[in-house]
């Protein structure tokens, strides 16, 4: 798992790449957590290349949306597969993001 | 040339301009300390104005009514504050706050609501002059705090509308208005007197429906209550759904995420539903089918974490199936919630999918 990070002006995009499970959530957990500084601008996941999304993960993704909201910031979900459009809708997770 | 005061005007002007530092810090301190306590007691107001009085409208004011004043703590205006609520009920709100905070000078202080005859309509707001009590607060460097004296002028928007225009016209000027124009101006104030009361008859009628909503809701009769905004706030804080939430997040022993399903209101008006009890029978006729809907799309998963919206999404889902809705259906429940999206369309399809071999379909 791997995530790449570019910020841009006001706007950070982190590129999730591989199998977001729970040893990935793990490892990726400090960027992710660095993510939530930037959390009262605009956040992009782009999830062009993840192939899987567990509930760990889910967390991850939680956690953000709750920094944006203490921050009046914005998350937006780009680029998810289908299969983990069906996780996120199964979960609910669908409309607590912005998708794209 | 403008003309020399006489020697009391001075002497009134040089203890002014001694104090006017503190006066600013009141003008500036005493707002910000105000809008607090309006916070505190739940007042919106829609503006607090401050001002000194400018040297140049002192001498002004020096000069035709000098004599009147001993020293400069006689005169109440030289810190003006205004308070400025939506609700003319809120002016008295504001008043209690002001009674509770300062002394209040109620021989110079005035209710120009109660000055008019009963058949005259003009400037209506209430004057308060104020003073810090020592009790409240002092500061050694400036002993004179508490003597000062400043007005608070409390109105409502409308009445603050008027007063301006009213002020536009220069009345004061010594330029004499034609009688027709007074009299419009007079009428216009009786129109939003009748206006400011009207807002504030409004705001109560919609304080006792949201009580008599309330009401209903806790005691059970759900058919009478109609479903609006209000209706379904009320609804959702007796936790209609938590109880099909628990049962689905039994399926992995997910962790439920509280989040706020204000956004099913429309759903559940578009598929024509009228009262709260129609959402109950919703509940009550559904909840299998949305059990069973959630546990073909979890039980293959070790998935450990839901949102509270799962429960209404799928209660809404199998309601629409079973009503013939299909796949426009289930696409414009998406839309609604999520936002309209092509690829609500592929989710659409693969609820479909997913369903339509479940016990509920084929009953």
């Amino acid at each position: 798992m791997e995530v790449k990070i570019e910020r841009e002006n006001a706007v950070v995009t982190a590129y999730l790449i591989g199998r977001l499970d729970t040893p990935a959530s793990l490892e990726i957990a400090p960027q992710v957590n660095g993510l939530s500084a930037d959390a009262g601008g605009k956040v992009i996941l782009d999830c062009s290349e993840l192939s899987y999304i567990s509930s760990s993960g889910l967390r991850i993704f939680l956690t953000l949306r709750k920094a944006a909201a203490e921050k009046g910031g914005k998350i937006i979900v780009r680029n998810i597969s289908n299969d983990i459009r069906n996780v996120f809708m199964m979960t609910g997770f669908l409309n607590l993001f912005e998708i794209q | 040339m403008a003309p020399v005061p006489d020697q009391h005007a001075q002497d009134l002007l040089a203890q002014y301009q001694s104090l006017l530092p503190v006066y600013k810090q009141m003008a500036d301190v005493i707002p910000e300390k105000l809008k607090g306590f309006f916070d505190e007691a739940g007042i919106i107001v829609a503006a607090v104005e401050h001002r000194v009085k400018s040297e140049e409208s002192l001498a002004g004011k020096l000069k035709l009514k000098g004599g009147k004043y001993r020293d400069i703590f006689d005169i109440t205006d030289l810190v003006g504050i205004r308070v400025i609520t939506f609700y003319i009920d809120d002016v008295d709100k504001v008043a209690s706050v002001l009674e509770r905070l300062f002394e209040i000078d109620w021989e110079n202080s005035i209710d120009k609501r109660k000055a008019h005859e009963i058949d005259s309509f003009g400037y209506l707001s209430l004057h308060y002059i104020c003073r810090i009590p020592e009790s409240a607060y002092t500061n050694p460097e400036h002993p004179e705090l508490n003597r000062i004296r400043f007005e608070v002028q409390m109105r409502t928007v409308l009445q603050h509308a008027w007063a301006n225009m009213n002020h536009d016209t220069g009345y004061k000027s010594g330029v004499e208005i034609p009688r027709v124009y007074l009299r419009n101006l007079s009428r216009l104030a009786g129109m939003l007197e009748l206006v400011d009361d009207e807002f504030s008859r409004i705001r109560r009628e919609l304080s006792d429906y949201r009580r008599s909503v309330q009401k209903l809701v806790a005691s059970g009769n759900l058919g009478e209550v109609q479903l609006d905004g209000d209706s379904f706030k009320s609804y959702l804080q007796i936790g209609p759904f938590d109880m099909l939430s628990r049962r689905i997040a039994s399926i992995n022993q997910a962790e439920i995420q509280p989040v706020d399903l204000s956004a099913f209101l429309g759903v559940f008006k578009a598929m024509g539903f009228k009262t709260l009890g129609d959402l109950a029978a919703l509940i009550k006729d559904y909840s299998d089918a949305a059990y069973q809907i959630a546990c073909f799309q979890m039980g293959i998963t070790d998935l450990d974490i839901l949102s509270s919206s799962v429960a209404p999404q799928n209660l809404c889902t199998a309601y629409i199936l079973k009503n013939g809705g299909g796949r426009a259906g289930l696409k414009l429940m998406l839309d609604a919630l999520n936002g309209p999206s092509e690829s609500n369309g592929f989710m659409a399809d693969f609820l479909l999918e997913q369903t339509k071999d479940l016990p509920f379909m084929n009953k």
